[in-house]
């Protein structure tokens, strides 16, 4: 830090500066992230990633010197789709910055009982809760837009007359920045902070969980299904008109247009719309945040410590042996309740969602053609794709790897047979779900029986679907170490997903035409059962001589920190020893 | 009966657990003692198989453990150290899961897991989350957890810690009554006066290695001490206890 700003900060008193300190590095909700997240380190990258898409942003005036001299009106096209897109992005990025950061601008159990004995004002807490979420959003908003808030002003201050273009284009730019991230980052504080002044603590701790899911699964949809109005003709479209009301992003984009002189008069209600939404939630957070501390942090010290669980029946649903049941539980209680877990799946889900939402949209116009199409087919083996290989990825993650010796201490049977729940687990925690969704989605096509003989492809692909991804899993969901560091099984599990839907493509096309061929279908059914078949029978095979991982690492590295080389031969010898322990026949 | 010959836990080449020979008998209640570090907990989770040895062998019932491993845990209860659980789940939950692992049959599981509930004082907060249980609860959740399929060998690790004086009582009780129904139980913890009431033969750890290995009566006389404190202060405590704690208190003081 330069010395003038290390004198400035002094000049704020020493308990804010050190509570700032402290709820900066924990501003990121590190339960969702990861059990021992390094929070500076995840600043860090988490600014080098917008900054790179800002740099990529930012090619498209340099690059797109085409689409900008070509007509006027083409000119204007490129732009209005250009400023959405920020404006878009922009929220999305913020939206997730709340996400992550959920809670942790309102004091938690853990500020009141560490705090409460201190001396220390409330006001003084919240001004440094308010001062950390404040300076994640300011980093977020100025590293995304670090290269487009300067090549886009210049791109539409290049068609303003006046020589100062460039200047009122940039401060419109910011302006409008700041306004769409503060309005999402203070509606999200209005919500929680209304939800917890009018709900009891408890019911709002739970409540809190499903709004964080849904916020996420909210901002992602948005993003995803939001059309791009690029004509001043469809923009006054009566169709178009109840999105412009109703979105934000559009909001903002007319607030752009307005202070950049560049906004048609018919449409300054928009512009109107982002001002009064912007000073609504702006107020809505200050009051919310005001009355939270006032109320929230006497509420908590009295809060007792064990919180009883839900009255009624305790019944829970049988998945096969104890064993199985034993497993499938475990994982359906870890994904339900743990809100690392939860959010990592929900990410796929909204995915899942995205997808099925379009679909439904897609329905509309078919549907009054009552036939199935391929859209509808590709759409039902993506959403396949995305949910087992998403619940897959989340079961790498560990919920708590000081518990797991209660695993190895009962392991009173061979590894198959654990293996065995992890497979039921995916089955029906991934494929059952999702077929069911499909048969919801498939209600308005006729004739039923395609309908059927889609949903028994999809079934089996599923299932192909579901042994892939255990080929090589080792392990109980949840119960096994995870490097953060590994960056390469994103890489993988993207380059997957590509390949994926690439083959979801590619199937259905070949599938459309099977559906009205008989003898075509049953050749093509026998095909992919004989592909799972063949996988199932892999995976069982090799689950015979697996040994049940716990560690993403093998023990003698760990214990040695990896800086001690071992030779493979050693640990492929004690391995196989303990394989022969663990497994006697 | 449970046998330790010549077992050794190496940590990149340091010793943890250095050459530890032991048994522990049906119907006697073994003290496993030593000061902080000193291997006790190595040797627990050795005789767990959640570690390996170095080297050395473990018999149970006169079998290695390294051959069978399966088959011995079925026979054996483990209360850890540390009341690591998981949190997401209730103390009902908890049980019923270890109750699946373990195969036991759901009528009997559930009838147990009930009876030790209640035994335990647990069972108006069975289904509450662990994450709001006491420390003392935890332990509770530990120690129905390790008995509920009758094992034939015990290991406590510090299974005191945290409980309130009745329940420490009751554990205390209970510890004595499985040896008495010739269970083999191999207890290890700091509290000296428990363990001069409960144990008949204490095995003393300093340094991973053994410095006492007998019943409590042979040692007081063979060391002309009168109490177990005094006996594990000569052969484990290093520290001028007095002079560190006049220390302490001059620091603050000053």
């Amino acid at each position: 830090m330069p010395e003038s700003m290390h004198k400035l900060a002094e000049l704020l008193p020493l308990q804010f500066r050190v509570l700032y300190r402290q709820f900066l590095l924990r501003v990121v909700d590190l339960e969702s992230l990861s059990i021992q997240a390094d929070i500076p380190r995840f600043l860090g990258q988490f600014a080098s990633i917008l900054i790179f898409i800002s740099l990529i942003g930012a090619m498209g005036p340099l690059m797109s010197h085409e689409a900008l001299t070509a007509t006027p009106a083409a000119a204007l096209s490129f732009a209005w789709r250009g400023e959405q897109s920020l404006i878009s992005g922009m929220m999305l990025v913020v939206g997730l910055v709340a996400v992550i950061s959920w809670d942790s601008t309102f004091p938690d159990r853990r500020d009141v009982m560490v705090l409460s004995p201190l001396p220390v004002a409330p006001r003084t807490i919240l001004f440094a809760k308010v001062a950390a979420s404040a300076a994640l959003l300011g980093l977020a908003v100025l590293t995304l837009n670090f290269a487009t808030g300067i090549t886009w002003p210049l791109l539409i201050g290049s068609q303003h007359d006046s020589n100062w273009g460039f200047f009122q284009s940039f401060a419109a730019y910011w302006v409008t920045m700041v306004g769409a991230s503060l309005f999402l980052f203070c509606s999200v504080l209005t919500v929680q902070g209304f939800t917890a002044l009018l709900l009891p603590r408890r019911v709002f701790l739970r409540i809190s969980a499903i709004l964080q899911i849904g916020a996420f699964g909210l901002f992602l949809g948005v993003y995803f299904l939001q059309p791009s109005i690029t004509t001043p003709a469809a923009l006054a479209l009566p169709e178009n008109h109840w999105v412009l009301a109703w979105s934000p992003c559009f909001w903002f984009f007319a607030l752009f247009n307005q202070l950049n002189s560049s906004l048609p008069v018919a449409f300054a209600w928009l512009a109107g719309r982002a001002w009064i939404g912007l000073a609504v939630v702006v107020s809505g957070a200050m009051v919310s945040l005001l009355l939270c501390y006032l109320r929230t942090m006497k509420e908590t010290v009295e809060e007792p410590d064990l919180v009883p669980g839900a009255r009624g029946s305790h019944w829970t649903p049988g998945f096969g042996s104890p064993l199985q049941t034993a497993i499938a539980l475990f994982s359906l209680r870890s994904l339900m309740r743990s809100r690392q877990h939860r959010l990592a799946f929900a990410f796929y889900l909204a995915l899942t969602c995205s997808i099925a939402l379009s679909v439904l949209r897609s329905d509309l116009s078919y549907a009054a053609r009552g036939r199935l199409n391929p859209d509808f087919l590709t759409a039902t083996f993506l959403m396949m794709s995305f949910t087992v290989f998403g619940l897959r990825s989340v079961f790498s993650l560990p919920i708590s790897l000081t518990a797991n010796w209660v695993w190895r201490v009962t392991q009173i049977r061979p590894s198959e047979k654990y293996l065995a729940g992890t497979r039921k687990s995916l089955l029906c925690f991934a494929l059952i779900p999702i077929l069911l969704l499909s048969a919801a989605l498939s209600f308005p096509f006729r004739p039923l029986t395609q309908v059927a003989a889609h949903l028994a492809v999809l079934a089996v692909v599923g299932w192909t679907l579901v042994e892939l991804s255990l080929v090589g899993f080792y392990k109980v969901p949840f119960t096994c170490s995870y490097l953060p560091g590994r960056v390469h099984v994103q890489v993988l599990f993207w380059c997957f997903m590509l390949l994926v839907t690439v083959l979801a493509l590619s199937t259905a096309e070949v599938e459309m035409p099977a559906l009205n061929e008989p003898l075509r279908y049953a050749g093509s059914m026998v095909v992919l059962i004989a592909l799972a078949l063949a996988l199932c029978i892999f995976n069982r095979h090799r689950a015979k001589s697996a040994v049940l991982h716990f560690e993403e690492l093998p023990p003698d590295v760990i214990t040695t920190l990896g800086l001690v080389w071992i030779e493979p031969s050693i640990s492929q010898a004690q391995t196989t020893a303990r394989h022969n322990r663990l497994n006697p026949s | 009966m449970l046998e330790l010959r010549s077992v050794s836990k190496h940590f990149s080449g340091i010793p943890a657990v250095d050459d530890v020979t032991f048994s522990a008998r049906p119907g006697e209640v073994t003290g496993y003692l030593g000061p902080n570090g000193s291997g006790k907990s190595t040797t627990m989770k050795m005789i767990t198989g959640l570690i390996e040895l170095t080297s050395g062998h473990i018999y149970f019932q006169g079998k290695p453990i390294q051959d069978d491993l399966i088959a011995y845990k079925r026979h054996m209860g483990y209360v850890p150290e540390e009341p690591y659980l998981y949190n997401h789940l209730s103390g009902a939950e908890y049980l019923t899961m270890v109750a699946q692992l373990r195969e036991l049959p759901a009528k009997q599981s559930s009838e147990r897991i009930d009876g030790l509930l209640r035994l335990l004082s647990l069972y108006d907060d069975r289904h509450a989350a662990i994450s709001g249980y006491s420390k003392g609860m935890r332990q509770k959740v530990l120690i129905a957890a390790a008995l509920m399929h009758n094992p034939e060998l015990v290991l406590l690790d510090e299974p005191f810690s945290g409980l309130d004086v009745s329940s420490a009582l009751v554990l205390r009780s209970l510890i004595q009554e499985l040896a008495a129904r010739g269970k083999v139980v191999l207890f290890s913890s700091h509290e000296l006066d428990t363990v001069e009431r409960v144990c008949s033969r204490v095995v003393i750890l300093h340094r991973g290695k053994i410095v006492a290995d007998d019943s409590i009566e042979r040692l007081r006389s063979l060391m002309e001490l009168p109490t177990l404190e005094a006996i594990f202060s000569q052969l484990a405590v290093e520290q001028d206890t007095q002079s560190m704690a006049r220390q302490i208190a001059d620091l603050i003081h000053a």
